[in-house]
């Protein structure tokens, strides 16, 4: 049980505005592959490339929260560059799941997906 | 079957889904320096493919065709205003015009299906299974965190945007219209005008789609579209009951006089002969009048549009409300 409430203080500390990263959009980065700077973002609009959204990835995340209230994808996973995200997702929810579950002190429920998330994980590392 | 030929309840026009997809590690076309090899490398992962898509499509590269060509295909909604301009630009579109897939927009890849009637969950099942296709030979673009990257971050996440035309004169005749519209902003759903972003709503035609493009799964942004063409659906035909009850004769003699102006008119603007052909549309669908004509008014509204008139033959607007006019009168 002692297991189990720790990965719960875990996943409180990984979460939510705290871990916010700063602003520093300014900063005078060039994108490797097209070669953009934030200031011609400014200007346009637009990103150059998909490398874009990593080099200026605060940045990025803050005007994608304007645009969507959200920086998160949630949706559709590339089927063929996807597996690993995919199990990373069924890890998160079953975590999430897990989080309801002690809410409602559902502990039995609790115990099977802490034991599912242990074998998940440990599959991982084999 | 083109879209505009299907048959449908006279409310909702059509349904289309758009997905926005680039490859990795490449610019974008706005910075790409060699388009025509990247071009090359996209189409070929629909063209040699497997997959039975890859007999199915016809290539369009847009350089070599004239303004005529560019606007029959603009008309039919298989390519987008952007397409119009520019170089190095070309689409795949499949043998009943449903699909096409447009290269070096503003993304690499834009990949649209479009149905007549209200088809948005089949449109994107179609998508989702075409998306597969070209990304087995070729690698997209895409982050962990933030999904599909696009050039606009209007379109990253999922990259899709659903959007569902609808024929609302019920809700515009009984001057309820605004007050709708403004419920719905606040939803995340954006309504523009018959041809996309920047253009008005001329006869009584709107088109509804998601803004939000990240943090909800491509099947809540399908579901929040479809919340709000229901609901709207549902209030037009209140406000088209509402219509016949109060004043029957006043509504079937707007849609007999409209009848009566294409008829006979021998010049048109662009603009009124929208708002008739719109009006013929509701006496059509609410059984006040039966059109036999060579096209149906939807049809007709789409092909009286001051751009499809003038065939980029340059004539004046007198000259195209002269032209309007002659082929509405042989064809409504
Ligand atoms: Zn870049």
């Amino acid at each position: 049980m002692m297991d189990l409430f720790s990965e719960l203080f875990d996943m409180f500390d990984n979460m939510g505005p705290f871990s916010a990263p700063q602003m520093t959009p300014k900063e005078n980065r060039v994108c490797p592959v097209c070669g953009h700077t934030w200031a011609d973002f400014n200007k346009t609009g637009k990103f150059g490339c998909g490398e874009c959204y990593k080099t200026f990835e605060s940045g990025a995340s803050s005007v994608l929260r304007q645009v969507h209230s959200s920086a998160q994808h949630v949706g559709k996973v590339p089927s063929k560059s996807g597996t690993q995200i995919k199990a990373k997702r069924r890890l998160d929810e079953l975590k999430r799941k897990l989080k309801e579950a002690v809410a409602a002190e559902n502990y039995e429920e609790a115990a099977r997906l802490h034991a599912e998330i242990k074998s998940i994980e440990g599959g991982a590392l084999k | 079957m083109i879209w505009y030929n299907d048959l449908n309840d006279g409310i909702v026009i059509s349904s289309r889904i758009r997905l926005a997809r680039n490859l990795d590690k490449t610019p974008f076309p706005a910075a790409l320096k060699d388009k025509a090899a990247v071009t090359k490398q996209l189409q070929d992962s629909i063209l040699k493919s497997n997959s039975t898509l890859a007999n199915d499509f016809e290539l369009y590269e847009l350089d070599k065709k004239n303004k005529e060509e560019k606007l029959k295909l603009l008309e039919e909604h298989l390519i987008s205003p952007q397409m119009m301009q520019g170089n190095g630009r070309s689409v795949l579109i499949n043998k009943n015009r449903t699909m096409s897939i447009m290269f070096m927009e503003e993304d690499h890849i834009r990949l649209q299906i479009i149905m007549g009637g209200y088809h948005l969950d089949e449109a994107y099942d179609l998508a989702d299974k075409v998306d597969d296709v070209i990304e087995e030979s070729l690698t997209y673009a895409y982050d962990e965190k933030f999904g599909y990257l696009t050039a606009c971050p209007t379109n990253a996440g999922t990259g899709l945007r659903a959007s569902v035309m609808m024929h609302l004169p019920g809700l515009v005749l009984t001057g309820n219209i605004n007050r709708v519209m403004q419920s719905i902003s606040g939803m995340g759903i954006a309504v523009r005008g018959m041809y996309g972003e920047g253009t008005s709503s001329e006869g009584s035609m709107f088109q509804i789609s998601n803004n939000i493009t990240m943090g909800l799964t491509e099947q809540e942004i399908l579901n929040k579209v479809k919340n709000v063409v229901n609901k709207l659906s549902d209030l037009e035909k209140e406000a088209r009951k509402i219509l016949i009850s109060k004043n029957k004769t006043g509504i079937e003699d707007k849609v007999c006089r409209a009848y009566g102006i294409l008829k006979y008119a021998r010049s048109i603007s662009s603009a009124e002969a929208k708002q008739l052909l719109s009006d013929v549309m509701l006496g059509q669908n609410m059984g006040i009048i039966k059109c036999d004509g060579k096209m149906t008014p939807l049809e007709l509204m789409i092909k009286i549009a001051p751009a499809v008139i003038s065939d980029g033959g340059g004539l004046s607007a007198a000259e195209r409300d002269v032209k309007r006019a002659d082929m509405i009168r042989a064809n409504v």
